[in-house]
């Protein structure tokens, strides 16, 4: 598809980006004496789309073909695979843990691990459910299926993003999955999980090696961080050793300083993308900002835990 | 009468409208598109991103200017057709060509750049009047070739 068949979907991005939060916003929902006037002010500057399923319900309307978008949406899809998973498992109900927006209905994955047919599900999905399914009621490792459907939403979104040979796409992807597979080569690091687990749990992308991370992972969390330090990610590794929740905010937002690069362009799925991760990054703050109001929590540790604002 | 030398002007002048309407319509379409965009979120924006949306559309009109001027100078405005030698057609035909193709493709690459500059509109639409300049540069070449083609005309004696 022409990248300018998406001229008027990106014109409608553009003009709506002028309605996302500025830094000032940000300062002021901060600096707010009490919690019922940054409640206040929240309403009166958040624009409309004011949810993800308002924002992907304008992109599907705008966009000529959605289809490299669909891509934004597979870790949702994934996380309601595992969702449905365990709600199945447990005898609760999954429509409490579903999100969306996502690319598959709760009833399809609910059909697909009821009947074990896979057919209604996404291509990128049936093997990984089928599988997760079956370690799930096997095994009873619930974090080895979580792991395991972890992996296989980063290698859909990667293999997808280079079928399309979309390079902003391609990028999102690897730039996720690094992030995603340091988190876990961390989390094993400090678990002392064995070989087995990790092939399972790490994906590996363009941007990180998974037998590179495997290996690193397997020589304990300073061997890790010490061999992690030695690639593009150091500043990541210096994340870690803070927090994890300062690497959290990191990986966040490098996600957002990737969707800057799409800031200039005034053709293709591009800035529609872009849009979005913005918009998913403005919602997020948002929340952080209202749970930490909530707990008291002072100023300048609100300020350090917000991500990085795409305006 | 040489009807080939006539015929050839009369090609030079279709082309001159057809090529340079072909470029400033695909132009105008392109910025229409994502003019409607803008409108479709904030439609106060209308009357800055029109402006925007008329850029691309001159090379038509220098198209049709051109073509009027090989007419009038041929006669078949008048009603009465000039005797033409094939060598004048074929300079008629020359010179209906600049216009005729810088306006096609200034047409388009006019279109991408107001369409582009729509999105300053979008975005900060107080910086509208640098995306008209912006999209305006491209204007310059489709005025030279204008300019080379009427001169020629001007020049061709009959």
């Amino acid at each position: 598809m022409s990248a300018t068949e998406f001229a008027s979907a990106v014109a409608a991005v553009k003009a709506m980006e002028s309605g996302l939060l500025t830094h000032s916003d940000i300062e002021q929902l901060i600096g707010a004496s009490a919690l019922s006037e940054t409640r206040t002010l929240m309403e009166s500057k958040l624009s409309f789309p004011r949810t993800m399923e308002e924002v992907w319900e304008l992109l599907n309307g705008y966009a000529p073909d959605n289809e490299v978008l669909k891509i934004l949406l597979y870790r949702n899809d994934f996380h309601n695979l595992k969702a449905v998973l365990k709600a199945k498992l447990s005898g609760r109900e999954p429509a409490d843990y579903y999100i969306s927006p996502s690319n598959v209905s709760l009833h399809d994955i609910e059909q697909a691990l009821t009947s074990k047919e896979y057919d209604g599900l996404p291509a990128y999905m049936r093997e990984a459910a089928e599988e997760a399914y079956d370690i799930a009621t096997r095994t009873l490792d619930g974090q080895l299926s979580d792991s395991l459907i972890d992996q296989a939403a980063l290698a859909a979104m990667q293999r997808s993003a280079d079928e399309y040979g979309n390079a902003f796409m391609m990028r999102f992807a690897a730039l996720t999955t690094a992030c995603a597979d340091i988190k876990t080569a961390y989390r094993c690091s400090l678990m002392q999980k064995p070989r087995q687990f990790l092939e399972r749990a790490i994906c590996g992308s363009t941007e990180l090696d998974k037998e590179f991370l495997i290996r690193a992972a397997l020589s304990g969390t300073e061997g890790l961080l010490s061999q992690l330090e030695a690639t593009s990610y150091n500043e990541a590794v210096q994340m870690l050793r803070e927090s994890p929740a300062q690497f959290e905010k990191w990986c966040d937002d490098i996600i957002v300083e990737h969707a800057e690069s799409a800031r200039m362009q005034a053709f293709g799925v591009e800035p529609l993308a872009a849009y979005y991760i913005a918009k998913e990054a403005e919602l997020k703050n948002l929340r952080i900002l209202m749970i930490c109001r909530e707990c008291g929590t002072d100023r300048d540790t609100i300020t350090e835990r917000m991500r990085k604002l795409y305006v | 009468m040489n009807s080939m030398g006539l015929a050839l002007a009369i090609i030079g002048a279709a082309c001159a409208a057809l090529f340079a309407g072909i470029g400033s319509a695909k132009g105008v379409g392109l910025v229409g598109e994502s003019a409607a965009g803008v409108v479709s979120v904030d439609p106060n924006k209308f009357s800055k991103v029109l402006i925007l949306q008329l850029l691309p559309g001159t090379q038509g009109l220098y198209g049709l200017l051109t073509s009027i001027l090989i007419l009038r100078k041929i006669g078949i405005l008048g009603g009465s057709a000039v005797d033409l030698t094939t060598a004048q057609g074929l300079m008629f035909l020359g010179a209906a060509l600049p216009i005729a193709i810088v306006g096609l493709f200034s047409g388009i690459a006019q279109g991408r750049a107001a369409a582009a500059a729509v999105g300053i509109t979008a975005k900060k639409p107080e910086h509208n009047g640098k995306g008209i300049i912006i999209a305006a540069m491209v204007e310059f070449y489709a005025i030279l070739a204008l300019l080379v083609s009427i001169l020629i005309i001007n020049n061709i004696s009959v």
